[in-house]
């Protein structure tokens, strides 16, 4: 019997890397692909320093379109399998996932965005907001949760595993640089203690028995022969998909009741955002507060609700508006105004969002 | 008289050599500091190591070189401080930014004067980034095996998973390669507490008991001072750390 890797509750300190390395454990993650890139690196490293300990697999291959295709196969074989990466490795990595959403394949991928277009800076982003959510050449049936601290990182990367098998669409953690490097503490528990279901894996090929006589064959298609054939199974994707939604979807919002302007940033923008809002309103000023923790499916239904009691909405990102256009999108139809608060590849502190809504 | 001048050019040569291994701005009788902090990732290793040579500063020392001997990513540890450390007296050797154009991720890259960081006057502080790789990679130092004075520490952070408990410690500082001590570093950032610091006193002590070193003490910020008695933990002194690190994201 190997060792669990955690029990109990334990507070620790580390960086983002790391937390998602000890989550994918708590996880009961079996098998990580990856191919190196910063700066998603500890993830690697922590987890091959980690699985041989507690009985789990790890496979570098030789760039990450291959990481991308293990991860796809690690799951046919009905393992709990994950990848991650950053920047170019995302865009690379987008062929295996857009297979994954065709024959729905519940792989886990944790992006640490960099700085983009290409190599660009390996610090720090949110560009990869839109690639990370629609990469593929289809419609971007996916999930995207874009965590703001490391236990979120934490507690997300192990919902990760969860819903991806529970709805079998590829599931995405979306982090950044920053939170992959800085140290902060969180507490690191074991999920089947606090009640959290894992995912219940099974393979999708080679199971028991004769395929046709026995059991039902696996017939896994990414080809299909005819326009209205594929039509036929992309509607009832799509139909799937928007049944979860209301299931999957998560938003943080507060202060929004009297707010006359709303300032919506996600992932670690969000944290700038939320103490700016808690530093205006001790100004006396009726600012509100929303995030939107899944990017994909979006939290559209709270947002139309809270945006047209504001006079206006802010939208903060290190990104040249790939948040803006998923609000925009939302919000299609309203007429309150959005402003928009772009850094991209830049970090944004609470002291300079304070200042814009100030003067 | 060619073999008078290559003599008397060797005889330069040595005397510069003395010259410089003595330490210039040391006083007689004083010995020179130079010390090497290993760890964990993130176990608070470049703290530990820049308020000591702040704190060698304060003490009238005069020559004290930091040294940011981080291999893997050498351009971010200290990139928003050198210059500010300088400003307090410091010799900080570091990559600067606008050196390095286009090495973001190189590879390992060494600074050239880092190498021969040992050779130089005054006390030395060497802060050993990028924990995985252990002591070992002091031997790319020149003159590594010469320098006497030379004392590798470890630093210890409990809140780390692998040096949680006693097992883990122990494992870990073997794993280094030549520590001559071990010091209490255990901290939550922000959320620390009395009880991981006290905790981690034991722990790493009941540690160095096994390895047979010696604690050196317990890191904490000024803030406990309160909440220990007698200035000391488990018998061994404390080091008041002014946080620097915490400012900045990477």
């Amino acid at each position: 019997m190997v060792e669990k890797a955690i029990t109990g509750e334990k507070r620790a300190f580390m960086t983002g890397n790391e937390a998602v390395a000890w989550a994918a454990l708590a996880a009961e993650a079996e098998i990580m692909y990856g191919y190196p890139i910063t700066p998603q690196n500890e993830i690697m490293h922590y987890w091959t320093r980690l699985a041989p300990k507690y009985g789990r697999k790890f496979l570098q291959t030789e760039d990450e379109i291959s990481a991308g295709f293990t991860t796809c196969g690690g799951v046919l074989a009905g393992k709990r399998a994950f990848t991650a990466t950053a920047g170019p490795g995302n865009i690379l990595m987008q062929e295996a996932m857009s297979m994954a959403e065709m024959l729905r394949i519940p792989t886990v991928v944790v992006v640490q965005q960099r700085g983009g277009p290409s190599t660009a800076t390996v610090i720090y982003s949110q560009q990869e907001t839109t690639l990370t959510c629609f990469g593929g050449n289809g419609e971007g049936l996916r999930i995207v949760y874009s965590t703001s601290s490391h236990q979120e990182l934490f507690d997300y990367t192990i919902k990760a595993f969860q819903i991806a098998w529970k709805y079998r669409f590829p599931t995405f953690v979306l982090g950044d640089g920053y939170q992959a490097k800085m140290r902060e503490s969180l507490y690191l528990y074991n999920p089947e203690e606090k009640g959290i279901p894992l995912a219940e894996p099974y393979p999708f090929l080679g199971q028991e028995g004769r395929p046709g006589v026995e059991r039902e064959p696996s017939h896994l298609r990414n080809t299909y022969n005819t326009e209205e054939e594929l039509y036929q199974i992309i509607s009832r994707y799509v139909e799937d998909y928007e049944r979860m939604t209301p299931e999957v979807v998560e938003y943080q919002a507060s202060d929004f009741e009297d707010a006359e302007i709303v300032l919506i940033a996600h992932g670690i923008v969000s944290r700038a955002a939320r103490a700016a809002v808690k530093a205006l309103r001790s100004e006396g000023l009726k600012v509100g507060y929303f995030r939107p923790i899944t990017l994909r499916p979006f939290p559209v239904g709270k947002l139309r609700e809270i945006a047209p009691k504001a006079k206006k909405l802010i939208v903060a990102e290190s990104a040249q508006g790939q948040l803006f256009k998923l609000v925009q999108e939302a919000l299609y139809g309203e007429t309150v105004p959005l402003e928009p608060y772009f850094k991209p590849g830049l970090g944004i502190t609470s002291e300079e969002l304070v200042e814009f809504i100030m003067f | 008289m060619i073999m008078f001048y290559l003599l008397c050019f060797h005889y330069a040569l040595c005397i510069m050599h003395c010259y410089l291994r003595r330490g210039v701005g040391i006083k007689e009788g004083q010995e020179r500091i130079v010390e090497a902090y290993v760890g964990e990732y993130a176990s608070g290793k470049s703290e530990v190591a820049l308020n000591r040579a702040l704190n060698l500063v304060r003490r009238g020392r005069q020559l004290v070189t930091l040294v940011d001997f981080d291999l893997v990513e050498p351009f971010y540890t200290l990139r928003p401080l050198q210059k500010e450390l300088e400003k307090r007296g410091l010799r900080v050797l570091a990559w600067e930014t606008e050196k390095t154009m286009g090495l973001g991720e190189a590879g390992t890259l060494l600074k050239p004067e880092i190498r021969w960081a040992l050779q130089r006057a005054g006390d030395v502080v060497i802060d050993v980034g990028y924990g995985v790789a252990g002591a070992g990679k002091l031997a790319l130092l020149a003159n590594v095996k010469e320098c006497l004075e030379l004392r590798v520490y470890a630093v210890i952070n409990i809140a780390r998973p692998l040096t949680a408990d006693v097992v883990g410690v122990v494992d870990y500082v073997q794993s280094l390669g030549t520590v001559h001590g071990v010091i209490n570093n255990s901290h939550w950032g922000d959320d620390t507490n009395i009880r991981i610091i006290q905790e981690g006193a034991q722990i790493v002590t009941k540690a160095a008991e096994v390895l047979g070193l010696p604690v050196i003490g317990t890191t904490l910020e000024q803030r406990f001072a309160e909440q220990i008695k007698g200035n000391k933990l488990m018998g061994k002194p404390l080091f008041f750390l002014e946080r620097q690190m915490n400012r900045y994201l990477w």
